[in-house]
């Protein structure tokens, strides 16, 4: 008689068939690659930090008060902290970083967020006109309002230096607190970032349920208290959204305070690297452990019950505030004028300035003598000759200000491809695994560079490529600016995998079709608009990105660090040139784009 | 929560040596390097003999060079052009970059400590970082040419050690229109000054210029000045010279007019307008609007001013140019040239460094310019009729009076970068001057 002994399966058996098991799914083996992947692309970078803050750095403080020339020593967290300089070197800087960050959160949430809800609550007339031209400063490089702001407003008299505008044509002159120093820097931000807070709170106004409003008007609740109780309470999410992204980009800032003379913790790490390179590093874990609060108060906000609770359903009957038959085009013209003044003055003082003689000679507008104007910026085609250009050829031939601007396409285009693949293939093995732990730190290590200040990052990328050979070359850049904008991607992904039913892929695997064939036939068709939006939004953000880059290579590799080094140098010709190349640039890329797939950055807003 | 912590301890570890990879512990025996050895020998050659060396080193590659001057890649262009005469199949490249801020000393260092090397040589200022950083952990590497050492008029103690390119001059200037003078370099520290000048912490090199006021050399030529002024101003400097007089001692300085050095650093740092780089410092000055106004720029950008109605060169004086001037009338600064310990091409590097330190065409692109004297004068282009028009002497302020009036005491006065001095007293004067910005800064 046979007998049959069933064997119990040995240990190793078993964890072999639980791993066999566990990768056998595709979302599995791509958040265990892109965990290891994004581990160390995202960690690496910070232990190198860490470790130069500890490390003695040949002709530096910390060489000169140890008596050593390499080793390990914890001076520079000592003298820093409380050495003779920390209230210059730390507490200040500390103390503008933050006041900048918050007065920029204010000022870019209640202009954008004003204007959200006039172009989605109201019967304000331009609308679509408006709609566009708000989100220009957003698209521009940070520190172009800045020029803008000191070419208004300085003076001989207050800030020395020549005549802004303001001064010259009507003798205004603005106080010193209005032209350099904090103000202006908390204004220029917030213009930057208004867009970004009119785009997420913006979002919210169009899709929110107004019935909920209009119950409290049946109800005779006075229109104050309706604001209060009810409109923002819906529109908190956003706001909260946006101050988490926008204090950490503030934060981090470096040439907006650095042209409106407001001492940071960006511009002090960039002047003390000279002699106190490790407690320069100091600062920068200082602005990451900002960026680390940031995404805990994220996970806190986004995975309490309260938020988007209140914004899930979608009316058919927005109503619409009515202005008046004054108010509605008043109104209008206010903002027209106003973004005038920072989105279409810009552009045309960049044009202006490319046909001056010298920076800054408007003198064919005081004689009236167009003949003060010149081309030379332009078609200049050699420099053996003098021709008043500190020896650069004209723009059109300047073969430094065409390589900067393929190398920036060349970074833009990688960064775009990689975050945008990554950060899908996130948010599609995060959602397929929402439960899982291991989800929620992948998802948490794609998010936290985005929120660490973008100095911060540069600095850890600049320690750690240099130690592996790689700085000033693209890889380096490409891989900063990768790890930086994946969470655009991911976040974008991930929330429409969420919205995705996973019926529809079950359905699919039913049918035997492989993963790939899933993802390109299935998943992808169907959330085509954000995916490209994954992809469209780094490529963006890369293209005028100068803080994140200036620390990794040198000035002529990209056009960003070649446009602040002609503005530094004063070359203003070439730099708004370049600007100027690079918003049309930006603008035709965003038509393009939205042409082909209906994408675009306020769409659905009052765009389109 | 272990595996997590488990996981990001494994992590922190391989990072740490993926860092780490990249870095290699440099020999410390006496025994020379292999760039050391090449230098040796490079020394005892001509430039014809170093150009051959070049083109069989460096025949199908590419030399990687680094600079705080653009003008590196203009110099490289006319190097590989001179090699190709030689032979014509040479096809040897030299890739020029220019990194931003104070970023070339850190990555010079990083790829000495690398595994692979890029970096053969180097164009590199501020004397006081490249002593501490470069020179004093032999990093970089001085070479001399034979033919630059053999020339008239090089002066190896002062430009060899290490191998100056250029010396360039920063000098007073201030905008003539109005009734404001400047005759005296204390008068851009006196009461309601505020003279346009790049910010200490932007460049370094206006940082050793404020050490070198420190010297007992440039101390005496302040010390001078004050002499010179009338005694309301001298009533007016001399509190802020007894304040400082103490600070002398705690410093570590003991030179008997270091105290005239203190205060004229003290009231400067107290009195400057930071600007971004010398371009907007020279657009401004030279411009109708901006009446009275002084600062402290380099030399050479009044080349590159257009005229027209509002601006004109005329609106500037040198203020060192005027008869009557008393003090110091700017700074000098150096640019060096060096190998890298670690040069892949050492040969090239020596050839390239020979060609722009001992030729005409070498050191043209700088040399083309006002305001920046090659360390061998043979080489140097006369500038002193370049604001001449036609035969006729209309823009005098470009009319360059050359190098040795610069340096001198009856002439420019310039307050010269010593790179050893600066290294010695850097640290506890660096503070000592932070302190006074960030004082001006917080009461801003």
């Amino acid at each position: 008689m046979e007998q049959q002994i069933l064997q119990r399966p040995g240990k190793s058996r078993i964890f072999m068939n639980k791993v066999k098991t566990f990768l056998c799914k595709p979302q599995n083996v791509v958040l265990l690659v892109l965990g290891i992947i994004l581990s160390v692309t995202t960690i690496a970078p910070i232990v190198s930090i860490f470790a130069d803050t500890i490390s003695i750095h040949v002709g530096s403080v910390d060489a000169h008060l140890t008596g050593k020339t390499s080793g390990y020593t914890l001076v520079n967290w000592i003298d820093l902290f409380t050495g003779n300089l920390s209230r210059q070197n730390v507490w200040i800087p500390l103390g503008n970083t933050l006041l900048l960050a918050f007065f920029t959160c204010l000022g870019a949430i209640i202009y954008g967020g004003i204007f959200a809800y006039l172009v989605t609550r109201t019967n304000l007339k331009f609308k679509k006109y408006l709609s566009a031209i708000f989100i220009f400063p957003y698209i521009m490089p940070q520190w172009t309002l800045a020029v803008v702001w000191q070419n208004l407003f300085n003076s001989h008299g207050v800030t020395g230096g020549s005549d802004g505008l303001l001064a010259s044509l009507f003798r205004i002159t603005m106080p010193a607190w209005w032209c350099k120093g904090l103000f202006p820097s908390a204004v220029v931000l917030a213009l930057h970032y208004a867009p970004f807070a009119y785009i997420m709170i913006g979002g919210i106004f169009r899709n929110m349920d107004a019935n909920l409003e209009e119950a409290a008007v049946i109800l005779n609740t006075p229109k104050w208290r309706i604001f209060s109780k009810v409109t923002l309470p819906m529109i908190k999410p956003a706001i909260l959204s946006t101050i988490l992204l926008v204090f950490g980009s503030a934060m981090g800032s470096y040439p907006v305070p650095h042209y409106m003379n407001l001492t940071t913790l960006s511009t002090k790490y960039v002047s003390m690297n000279v002699n106190r390179a490790g407690e320069a590093s100091i600062l920068a874990i200082i602005m990451m452990v900002f960026g680390v609060v940031i995404l805990m108060m994220n996970q806190v906000t986004t995975s309490s019950r309260k938020s988007y609770t209140t914004v899930t359903g979608k009316s058919g009957q927005i109503s619409k505030v009515n202005l008046g038959r004054v108010g509605k085009y008043a109104i209008a013209a206010i903002f027209i004028i106003l973004t005038t003044f920072t989105s279409i003055y810009p552009i045309i003082s960049f044009a202006m300035e490319t046909f001056l003689p010298n920076p800054g000679d408007y003198s064919f507008l005081t004689s009236g003598n167009l003949s003060n104007l010149t081309l030379k910026w332009w078609i200049t085609s050699e420099n053996l000759t003098e021709n008043g250009m500190y020896g650069q050829l004209g723009i059109l031939f300047n073969s430094t200000i065409w390589n900067a601007f393929k190398g920036t396409l060349i970074v833009s285009i990688c960064c775009s491809l990689i975050a945008g693949t990554i950060g899908t293939l996130v948010g599609y093995s995060v959602s397929k695994n929402r439960r899982s732990k291991a989800a929620g730190y992948v998802n948490a290590i794609a998010f936290l560079p985005y929120l660490i200040p973008s100095l911060a990052v540069g600095v850890s990328f600049f320690i750690f490529g240099s130690a592996l050979g790689i700085y000033n070359t693209y890889l380096l850049i490409i891989l900063a600016g990768t790890v930086k904008y994946i969470p655009f991607a991911s976040r974008s992904a991930l929330n429409s995998m969420l919205q995705l039913s996973g019926e529809i892929e079950e359905a699919a695997i039913i049918q035997d079709i492989p993963w790939f064939k899933r993802m390109f036939k299935i998943i992808i068709p169907i959330q085509k608009s954000s995916i490209i939006s994954g992809y469209l939004l780094p490529f963006m953000t890369c293209l005028r990105e100068l803080t994140l880059f200036m620390l990794l290579c040198s000035q002529n590799k990209i056009v960003t660090t070649l446009l602040d080094y002609f503005d530094e140098m004063g070359l203003y010709a070439f730099s708004s040139g370049i600007n100027l190349i690079l918003i049309i640039f930006i603008i035709i890329c965003n038509g393009l784009i939205n042409k082909v797939t209906g994408a675009s950055l306020d769409k659905g807003i009052g765009g389109n | 929560m272990k595996k997590l912590v488990s996981l990001l301890l494994v992590l922190t570890m391989v990072s740490t040596m993926l860092a780490g990879c990249g870095t290699s512990q440099t020999s410390k025996s006496g025994e020379k390097s292999e760039a050391e050895k090449i230098i040796e020998q490079a020394e005892k050659m001509t430039l014809q003999e170093l150009y051959q060396k070049a083109i069989e080193e460096s025949k199908g590659k590419t030399m990687y060079g680094i600079g705080n001057s653009s003008r590196g890649a203009t110099a490289a262009t006319g190097f590989i052009e001179e090699l190709q005469k030689i032979d014509s199949s040479y096809n040897g490249t030299i890739e020029w970059s220019q990194p931003k801020n104070n970023s070339i000393f850190t990555l010079l260092n990083a790829d000495i400590t690398s595994s692979s090397h890029t970096y053969s040589m180097t164009l590199i200022q501020d004397g006081n970082q490249i002593q501490s950083k470069m020179l004093d952990t032999g990093n970089l590497l001085n070479f001399i040419p034979k033919e630059w050492k053999e020339a008239n008029g090089v002066n190896e103690k002062e430009n060899g050690h290490p191998l100056a390119l250029q010396t360039l001059n920063k000098v007073f200037m201030f905008n003539n229109l109005g009734n404001k003078n400047y005759t005296n370099c204390w008068d851009f520290v006196y009461e309601d000054a505020s003279p346009l000048f790049m910010g200490v912490d932007s460049e370094p090199v206006g940082k050793n210029f404020l050490y070198m006021l420190t010297n007992d050399k440039y101390a005496t030529y302040l010390k001078k000045a004050f002499d010179a002024l009338d005694s309301t101003k001298q009533a007016y400097f001399q509190t802020t010279i007894d304040e400082v007089a103490e600070d002398g001692k705690s410093l570590g300085l003991s030179g008997d007019n270091t105290k005239y050095g203190l205060a004229w650093i003290k009231l400067w740092c107290e009195k400057y307008n930071e600007q971004t780089d010398d371009g907007p410092i020279c657009n401004e000055l030279v411009t109708t609007s901006a009446v009275g106004e002084s600062g402290l720029l380099v030399y050479s950008k009044l080349r590159s001013v257009e005229e027209s109605e509002t601006v004109s060169v005329n609106n500037v004086t040198v203020a060192a140019y005027q008869d009557e001037y008393a003090g110091i009338g700017g700074y000098a600064y150096k640019h060096y040239l060096q190998l890298v310990k670690t040069a892949p091409l050492p040969w090239t590097a020596c050839a390239f460094i020979a060609y722009m330190v001992t030729t005409e065409e070498g050191f043209y692109a700088w040399g083309k310019d006002m305001g920046g004297y090659s360390a061998n004068p043979n080489i140097n282009q006369d500038h002193s009729q370049d604001g001449f028009v036609d035969g006729v002497d209309t823009y005098s302020a470009k009319n360059d009076r050359g190098y040795d009036w610069w340096v001198s005491e009856d002439g420019g006065a310039l307050v010269v970068e010593d790179p050893k001095y600066c290294s010695e007293v850097s640290f506890n004067m660096s503070d000592w001057i932070d302190v006074i910005i960030g004082n001006k800064a917080t009461a801003e």
